[in-house]
């Protein structure tokens, strides 16, 4: 396995939230149109890793690569500008503007004709087709989070970012999503990194898993095959 | 007509005048508030010097209406050199230092105002047509004032079509609610503050100009605006922009009535009026607010 596949490569980061020290030495890689998830209890620094790479929090230390380039304290707009797409756990979106608007916010140009537009979106998302002049700030928790991924597909990005999609819904919804996730995101050839700590729906998205423990620091690297299989693996470190 | 209902109009209006240039002033240090969390204390001055900068135009020559667009632009190119210069290594610092470094700033320009035209006094000199009087309801009232009105609703329309129809004003309301995320689309919030800035300037520019031929211009006139539109958005909610509408209207009628029937304690009832919405709301009418 070349380095040139590897569209992220991060390398030792030490990432700090003011003094406390939240990522001690992560390193970790994700190739070019793979699904990754992090998994691991609240707390360990699955979300600061996720930040660390977007260039929300950078890290104080260690590398980042993007396609090549190394991001590693490059502000997030830069970094988004190389196809990286962020869905954060709470999904963000903007209070005050319609659905149609976050779109628009987000929205860039792709190429081909299977590029993602604000009619794409509204033709594989009824949901949000339905609700295009509405405040997102009045969507359900299950529509902000269609919106957050459309949001996110709409920018045609090179690799998504997304941070427990799972959060707070109920189970058909989670489902729901994770249909989204794998049609859209996995099985349309964009790269997916996603944290969960819904094991199971990770396990539905992603082939390659990175168990996180306190501070960031990856205990396992397996296989879905390898987690079912074994399913101890993920009770040890998942375990609540 | 008896004389009550025609000194009635001429309240009424002139309440209506005072609120919109309290309200464009307001909005620019609204959105400079909203976008950046800095107190723009030098947008009395910046307003002075729109008013200034509308005189000169008009008394080299320049057609009034051609001033009137002029100067806003002129004013907003200052507000971009301040941003670029002075505010943007102060960003990442708390609000104070903004806060002190614009207090700084507003001693300069005001400086700079009494260095480029002393401490006369200055009129703009208008148009013929718009320096007479129109009948409104048999009541003879000022052509220019009631122009300004149409001025100001020009402005306001603008700037609502500017923040919901284009890509930029889109911006700056995601902007004023959640920066991170839009950084994250790859916008670079550098320039959202630098824009916001010089929004914010250009109104207080064009306030400026509007209101010169009002009043005289003076060294002054930046400092009493100053407060006014500090009580305006205080009032209305920091950051609110329909707060402000509400605020303005409300204080521009409370001045110019209360500066009617007594007129020394005009500013002493505007301060107690916000006094008294401030102990129940503190938080202003519209709370700390959003760009809607």
């Amino acid at each position: 396995m070349g380095k040139k596949n590897k569209i992220l490569n991060v390398e030792n980061i030490q990432t700090y939230y003011g003094v406390s020290h939240v990522i001690q030495g992560l390193s970790m890689f994700v190739e070019e149109k793979e699904a990754v998830s992090i998994l691991g209890r609240n707390g360990v620094g699955k979300t600061t890793t996720l930040r660390s790479i977007i260039g929300l929090t950078p890290p104080r230390s260690g590398s980042i690569f993007i396609n090549g380039k190394e991001t590693t304290r490059w502000q997030p707009h830069k970094i988004s500008r190389l196809g990286v797409a962020y869905v954060p756990a709470e999904r963000h979106i903007f209070p005050g503007l319609t659905v149609e608007e976050n779109l628009r916010m987000a929205a860039r140009p792709g190429n081909g004709k299977d590029a993602w537009t604000i009619e794409k979106i509204c033709d594989h998302f009824p949901i949000l087709a339905e609700r295009t002049a509405q405040n997102g700030a009045t969507l359900s928790g299950g529509e902000q989070q269609m919106l957050a991924i459309g949001r996110a597909l709409i920018s045609n990005p090179k690799i998504i970012i997304m941070d427990e999609p799972s959060q707070g819904l109920s189970p058909l919804l989670v489902q729901m999503i994770t249909d989204v996730v794998l049609k859209f995101c996995v099985q349309s050839g964009i790269t997916l990194l996603i944290v969960e700590q819904n094991y199971r729906m990770a396990l539905k998205v992603a082939d390659r898993h990175y168990l996180m423990d306190n501070r960031g620091e990856i205990v396992s690297i397996a296989s879905t095959r390898e987690l079912e299989d074994n399913p101890e693996i993920i009770q040890s470190h998942l375990a609540v | 007509m008896s004389g009550t209902f025609s000194i009635a109009i001429d309240l009424l209006l002139n309440s209506l005048v005072l609120s919109g240039v309290f309200l464009i002033v307001a909005m620019g240090l609204n959105i400079i508030y909203g976008l950046s969390r800095i107190m723009n204390m030098s947008h009395g001055a910046l307003y002075a010097v729109g008013a200034y900068i509308g005189y000169s135009l008009v008394a080299t020559g320049v057609n009034y209406f051609a001033a009137l667009i002029i100067t806003p632009i002129l004013v907003g190119i200052i507000g971009l050199l301040i941003e670029r210069t002075i505010i943007l290594p102060m960003r990442k610092r708390s609000m104070v230092y903004t806060l002190i470094l614009t207090y700084g700033l507003m001693f300069f320009l005001d400086g700079m105002i009494k260095h480029i035209w002393g401490n006369r006094p200055r009129f703009i000199e208008l148009p013929e047509f718009m320096q007479g009087m129109i009948s409104i309801l048999g009541t003879q009232y000022p052509v220019y004032r009631l122009m300004t009105l149409f001025m100001i609703a020009a402005i306001m329309i603008a700037l609502m079509l500017l923040l919901s129809k284009t890509k930029a004003g889109i911006i700056m309301r995601a902007a004023s609610t959640i920066p991170e995320m839009v950084s994250c689309m790859g916008i670079n919030m550098s320039y959202v503050h630098m824009g916001a800035f010089m929004l914010g300037c250009a109104m207080a520019g064009a306030a400026g100009i509007i209101a010169g031929p009002l009043t005289t211009i003076d060294p002054l006139m930046g400092g009493e605006m100053l407060i006014s539109s500090f009580v305006v958005v205080v009032i209305g909610g920091l950051g609110s922009l329909r707060g402000a509408v509400i605020a303005a209207i409300l204080i521009g009628f409370v001045q110019t009535f209360t500066e009617f029937f007594i007129t020394d304690l005009a500013m002493v009832i505007v301060f107690i009026m916000m006094a008294v919405i401030l102990a129940f709301m503190p938080r202003g009418l519209l709370g700390e607010g959003k760009f809607e």
